[in-house]
Parts: C-alpha cells; structure tokens; sequence
C-alpha cells in the first residue's frame, strides 16, 4: 500500500515537472513583433560576419545611440566556414542570426533562396542605392529585382611586390616604374609574365607564389567566367578562358610560380624568405599579407609594397553584402542595422580596422579611407586608399553561378595545383574538365 | 533473469509477504477493499513485469530520437534529389544509389577509407598487443607508464592533426626537413596517395594505440597467474606462454578492440577533414585522401547535394554492418573451434562457476526444454 502509493506520488511530481519544463522552455521564445526598439521594447539583434570585417567596433556605438538594442555578434573565422554555418541553418529553416553577412563567392547560391531573405526595398533601399558603386547593388539584386544586400567591402585588386627582390634582380623597385614595368594602364597578363620571366632568369627564383590566386583573378575580370550571364556552364569551348589558361600553364612551366600551398605559405614563411616577388592583392588580402608577414616574424622592412596596376584590366576580388533573413524576427530593426553599417561613415571606420576597401562611394574618397593608417605604414607608405579607387573603376559585376566556387575549389583548384607540380597545360585542363563532368554539375 | 524464473515457480523471496497465489483468494470482505487489493495486486504484477523494460526506455527513447530516427528520416532523404538549400524535390527511388555506385569519387573515397584504415589498424594492434605485454610484466613505475601511453588520447584530435599537419608540411615541414638531411628527396605528404595515408594513419596510431593496448592490458591482467607459472615449470619460454597463453585467453576482448577499431576506421573524419585545413579542396587536391565520410560531408555541404550525401551515409552503414557481422562469424567460428579442440563442454565449466549462482537456474536458462513443468503459472 505505502510503496503503492509512493509510486504514485512520484509519477504525479516528475509529470508535473515534465509539464512545467515544456511551459518554460516555451516562454523562453522573444515576442515577434516589429515595432520600432526603445527602452520600453527592448530587442537583440544577432549578427554574423566572418573573416576581418572591421565592424566589431561600430556595435557599441550603435547600441549607445539606439537605447533599447542590444547586437549580440559572431565572427566565423573563414568565408568557408561561414558559408557551412549559414547552409547549415537555412537547411534546417531556422539559427539564421538578423544580419547575415554574405560573400560574393557564395551569392549565387544564396540567390537560388532569395526568397528566403528580406527584400531591403520594403525598407528603404531603393532611396540609397545609389550609396554603392552600381555593380555591388546589382550583385545583391535577384531576377525578379528584389534588393537582398546591403554592400559593405569590395575586392578591387593592385599588385604586391617585394621591392628588395626586385632590386636584387636589377629591376626597378619604385611604386609607380613597377606600374609601368609591368605595362601600366594597359598591363597584360602576357606583359606580367614577360617581367616575371625576366626575373626568374636573373635570379633563379619564383615570381609569383603558386596559380590558384593568379587563375582566380583571371577569370574574375572577364565580363563573363563559369558561367554566362544567363546562367549556363561556359567552360568547355570558352576560347577567352582557354587562352589565359595557357598563359598561365606557360608562366608555371618557365618556373614563375613558387608552388606554395594556399592560405598557408608555410605559415607566411615563403613571404620573409624570397620564394617569389609578386603577389596578387584585393584590398583585403593586405592585411592577410601583413599577418602571414608578421607570423613569420617579419614586419614593415620585409620589402613589400603595393603597385596601382592590374595586368588584364580591372578586376575584383570578393567582397561581402549584409542580408536580412526572413528568419528574423526583428526585420526593420536589422535592416536600420545594416543601413547604418554600410554607410559612409562606417565604411571608412571599417576600413581603418580592417583594410577592407569600401563599396560605398563616400567612403572611398573619405580621407580615413584615403590617407595614413598601419597598413599604409606596413607597405612602404603606399597610398592604399587611392590605389585601391583607382583599381575599382571599371570593375564589372560577373554573373556568379550556383556552383561556381565549387568550381574554383574543385575543378581548378587541383588543376591549378597540377600545372604548380609541373603538368602540361592541356592535360591539366583535360583532367579539368574531366571533373567537371564527374562532379555533374549544371 | 533468475529473480524472474524464481517467481515464475512460485518461490519468492518470503520478505515480501504473500506471494501472488494467496493475493488472488483473499477472504472476502468489503467490496471496495476487495477491489483496492486487486489494484494492487496488478500493480505489483505490472510493476515485475514492466518495471525493467521502463527502467532501460530512457536509453531506447534517446536512441530512438537521435539514432532511429535520423536514420530512417537520411533513408527517405536518400530516395528524393534533395538539395541543401532548397529541400525535398522529386523522388528518385534508388537512383542516388545507382549514381553513386557508378561515381569514381564514390569508389575512391572507399579504396581511401580501407587503405588508411588497414594502414592504421594492423600496426596499431600489434604494437598494442606488445607495450601491453611489457607492462604486464613487473615494471617499477607501473600507474607512470600506464599513464604515459594513455596521454595522446587526451589530447583533442583536432590539436593532434594540426600539429602532425604542419609537421607533414611538404615544403616547410620538420619531417621533409629531417630526410632532407639525409639527402632524400622530400616526399609529398599532402597530395600523393600512399604517403599521405601513411600520415593520417600516423596521426590514428599516434592517438589509439595507447588507448587499445590499456584494454588489451586489463585483459591480460584477468588471465591466472597460475597457468603462465605452470607453463614455465615446465619449460615455456616466454615468448611460448605469450603466443599459447596471453593470446588465446584475450581473444574475446582482442575482438572487441578490433570491431571498434573497424567501426572508428571506416568513419575516419577529423584527420584527413584537417590534414590540410588551409585548403578548400577536401581530401588532397585529387581527392588522394578523402575518406567516405569526407566525401559524404562534401557533397552534403559543398555541392549541396543532400539526396545522394544520404545515400552514401546509407551505404557506409551497410558496409560497416557487413564488417561487423563479419567479424562475428569469424569470432564465433574460432570460439567453437576452440572449444572441440578443448573437449570440455561449456556447461562444465560453469558448474564450477565462482559467482556462486545455483547452478539450477544456469541448467534453467540453457536447457528451459528441460523443465516444462516449472514455467506453468503455478494453479492455486
């Protein structure tokens, strides 16, 4: 009788608990209104960049001037990795923070979803678009013209070069005869490759630091790439990409590139002990430069320097847009969030952390932007500011298709590597296409 | 199982009161105490018959939640073209499987997987098998050494892989470096196929062999001291008593150690997803190391191609089941085989079992046929 019963006071109280857990857990959601925040309507805005965005220090000053929000902010240490982190959470419909960041690389495929974010229009997008260069608002307009992205840096990309080596090799070290060495404002890759040659017979060494980066830039400036702007496949019988390719296969085959791996360079070793003299640079991979300079325990005397000239025209590199998922719960919120990023004043903050080179017009010619910072300083005083506007104009939007980066990583990425290792040009581009047809993609 | 088989004969234990016989008639009195008694009479009776199942479910219930159903629910995914970001879209029926099965990657990812796990494997249990040898013998420091040999597996696999990583560097790396001074060309660790398996299978060494040989060692420890002295009053030398003593008596966890080393083997994931974190390529540059598991994961999450990512997970769980029922029959085969050539019948060696159960109940388990009688509900 008395174990009888205590079986059923036992059951009675872990069911009561059972029931007061699943209240709690559900009082625990916020309210999904979207009226504006004040003290009285508190909301939290959560935010998700990667990389160096340079943002991290605007939060603070947003929440002091907008009482009532708090921003609660995650940096994902790669592009890579972010772009996992954010398919991840859209797959399962739910995680997505207010503001995601975005990178171009990944943009079309998240306009394959565009549905799945806030059109900014129905926030007042259209009465500042003209803020950014018009290609970047392009990009971040889906077919059916919605706005989904508010542009925060571009890629414009110069060239980085080792003044030291270069004067070792009996070649001109200045800024602007680099400039005019390697062809000026009609620079060509055949005129890039000419010099490295040159370089590479008087000292025995490598004149850039392996293909990948110099492939990618490639075909990043050609009006059309992977894909037509249609959205077709555009590689097999595309004679324009064809030919830069041999380009490069001979460049590798006359032993200009360095063979280094990617995004390692033996833990920036290869950029303080002289394996190679140039180095493709979008305005952000000059502070990655400085970094892999400073891990290998080298700093402003290392000899680099950064040359307003771009061999094959203007081309772009990356970049990052601000989104509003519909997954937010605060989407006039978010939105005046990433407004207020993406604007002149922030831009130009954002570049004085980071280095990242802004889309936003104002900003560009904001003398933050334009004058003397630590990078400036790490690159020989170079102008960085200006350099990099110049290389922004004629910069063109190319169509990025659903699976263009797994393009670049998986299908030219080892036959990059392959021409690094001393491979012919055609069989690299051969097993090339063979991927591409293993892989199956459309 | 005896308590059960005991209560079943009517003999339960007399501190618990009346057994059920007596609950049944009652002298009757009023109705609703008659009525309370019978309730808790099929309480208790529920409470023997359902209380263990209710005291395991916890385990059932999780598992079913994060085991079952997962499984089940990738099952479907596998029969639909399913992309990551913009789900469900037609169903297919076995084509995923069909496309898989015909994909080079597919096959590759595999040849990967077993060559890195065989690599890794073998070595590994061998030189377990010896360190717990040498620290069943008499050795001063003895909680030292069993210690030292356990820290690589304390250490997270993913700090483990970066440092074998950057010492595998194929330029910049300390091991190119050391052959290099003894005028060897430097080998390409992270983009040929049989160097960069020996890496990872390194890095898997490095990590479990400790690990196995403490299991291996406790094993060892259960073996009676009496045998191995017996064996060497009459002449065996020790490397006799180990391969007709020590082998023999830890062949039961020998095989456990095996069957989880299978399982670990083929889903190989962190090493190689790490061997080279700078690159976006998964799995070398030509996939020289991408494992099946690293090969799922990229078309999962690189390619977004949920339908087929599913459909290999599926056969990946196939094959491992295989091994693994592999791996029983051939256990189960050497036990047999052991115990003809012994001669000695299994029962007779519990007769003399040491935990002190009646020997009844054993007799009860193995042969029930033999006591039809006992099982019946006892007749009041």
């Amino acid at each position: 009788m008395k174990r009888a019963r205590r079986i059923r006071i036992s059951a009675a109280v872990a069911s009561a608990a059972a029931v007061a857990l699943a209240v709690t857990s559900c009082s625990g959601g916020g309210t999904a209104s979207d009226e504006p925040a004040s003290t009285e309507n508190p909301v939290t805005l959560k935010v998700t960049t990667f990389g160096t965005m340079g943002l991290d220090g605007l939060y603070e000053q947003y929440e002091n001037d907008n009482p009532g929000i708090t921003i609660e902010a995650t940096n994902i240490d790669t592009g890579g990795n972010a772009l996992t982190d954010w398919k991840t959470k859209q797959a399962a419909g739910s995680g997505l923070p207010d503001v995601q960041a975005v990178e171009e690389g990944w943009l079309g495929q998240v306009m394959t979803v565009s549905d799945t974010f806030v059109d900014l229009r129905d926030h007042g997008a259209s009465e500042i678009q003209d803020r950014w260069v018009p290609w970047k608002t392009a990009q971040a307009t889906d077919p059916e013209g919605r706005i989904i992205g508010y542009g925060t840096d571009i890629g414009p990309q110069g060239i980085c070069y080792n003044g030291d080596l270069l004067e070792d090799a009996g070649l001109p070290s200045d800024r602007e005869e680099v400039a005019e060495l390697l062809g000026g404002d009609s620079a060509s890759w055949k005129d890039f490759f000419d010099t490295g040659k040159k370089y590479e017979q008087e000292t025995g060494k490598a004149w850039y630091d392996q293909s990948g980066f110099v492939w990618n830039a490639m075909v990043n400036q050609l009006p059309e790439g992977y894909y037509t702007a249609d959205g077709s496949l555009n590689i097999e019988g595309n004679t324009e990409l064809r030919e830069r390719w041999d380009l490069l296969a001979d460049a590798a085959q006359s032993g200009l590139s360095a063979a280094q791996t990617q995004w390692d360079w033996g833990k920036g070793q290869a950029f303080v002990d002289g394996s190679f003299a140039t180095f493709v640079c979008p305005g952000w991979m000059l502070g990655v430069l400085k970094g892999q300079v400073e891990a290998a325990g080298g700093d402003a005397d290392s000899g680099w320097d950064f040359a307003d000239v771009f061999p094959g025209g203007p081309a772009n590199w990356g970049g990052t847009f601000l989104t509003v998922p519909e997954q937010s719960t605060h989407p006039a919120e978010a939105a005046k969030l990433a407004e207020w990023l993406t604007n002149a004043t922030s831009q130009a903050a954002a570049f004085e952390a980071a280095g990242t080179f802004p889309s936003n017009i104002e900003a560009q010619s904001d003398p933050v932007v334009t004058g003397q910072n630590d990078l400036t300083a790490f690159f020989n005083d170079a102008p960085i500011g200006e350099i990099l506007g110049n290389r922004a104009e004629g910069v063109e939007a190319q169509f990025k298709g659903a699976d263009d980066s797994v393009i670049q990583e998986q299908v030219f990425g080892p036959a990059t590597i392959a021409l690094d290792k001393g491979t012919d040009g055609q069989s690299a581009w051969d097993s090339a296409l063979e991927t591409l047809k293993n892989l199956d993609l459309k | 199982m005896s308590t059960l088989a005991n209560q079943a004969r009517g003999t339960g234990n007399p501190r618990n009161g009346p057994g059920p016989t007596a609950d049944v008639r009652p002298p009757r009195r009023r109705p609703q105490d008659d009525r309370r008694k019978r309730r808790r009479h099929s309480f208790s009776r529920f409470d023997t018959k359902a209380s263990p199942y209710l005291y395991v479910a916890p385990f059932f219930l999780l598992f079913g939640l994060v085991g079952l159903f997962p499984l089940v629910y990738t099952f479907i995914v596998s029969l639909n073209d399913w992309d990551l970001l913009s789900g469900a879209g037609q169903w297919v029926g076995l084509e995923n499987y069909r496309v898989e099965l015909a994909d080079p990657y597919f096959w590759n990812s595999l040849f990967n997987t077993f060559s890195i796990f065989l690599l890794s494997a073998i070595p590994q249990l061998v030189v377990a098998t010896f360190i717990a040898a040498m620290l069943d013998r008499n050795i001063r420091a003895k909680t030292f050494w069993r210690m030292g040999i356990l820290l690589p597996y304390v250490v997270t696999p993913v700090a483990v892989t970066l440092i074998f990583s950057s010492a595998f560097d194929e330029k910049y790396g300390m091991i190119n470096n050391l052959i290099g001074m003894l005028d060897i060309d430097p080998v390409s660790w992270k983009s040929e196929v049989f160097p960069s398996h020996l890496a990872i299978a390194t890095m898997v060494n490095w990590r479990w062999t400790g690990y196995n040989a403490l299991i291996l060692l406790a094993a060892m420890q259960a073996v009676p001291r009496e045998i191995h002295e017996s064996a060497a009053i009459d002449g065996a030398g020790a490397l006799r008593r180990f391969f007709s003593i020590t082998l023999p008596s830890i062949r039961p966890t020998m095989i456990f150690v095996i069957i989880t080393a299978t399982i670990g083997g083929l889903q190989i994931f962190t090493e190689p997803k790490l061997f080279n974190p700078s690159s976006s390529a998964l799995g070398g540059p030509n996939r020289e190391y991408q494992t099946t598991v690293l090969y799922l994961w990229d078309l999962a999450f690189n390619r977004g191609d949920f339908g087929k990512a599913s459909a290999v997970a599926w056969m990946l769980f196939l094959i491992i089941i295989a091994i693994g029922l592999l791996n029983f029959l051939l256990s189960t085969t050497i036990a047999s085989a052991e115990t003809r050539r012994r001669g000695a019948p299994r029962f007779g060696r519990r007769r003399r079992n040491p935990r002190g159960i009646p020997i009844d109940t054993i007799a009860a388990v193995q042969f029930p046929a033999a006591e039809p009688a006992d099982r019946q509900e006892p007749k009041p």
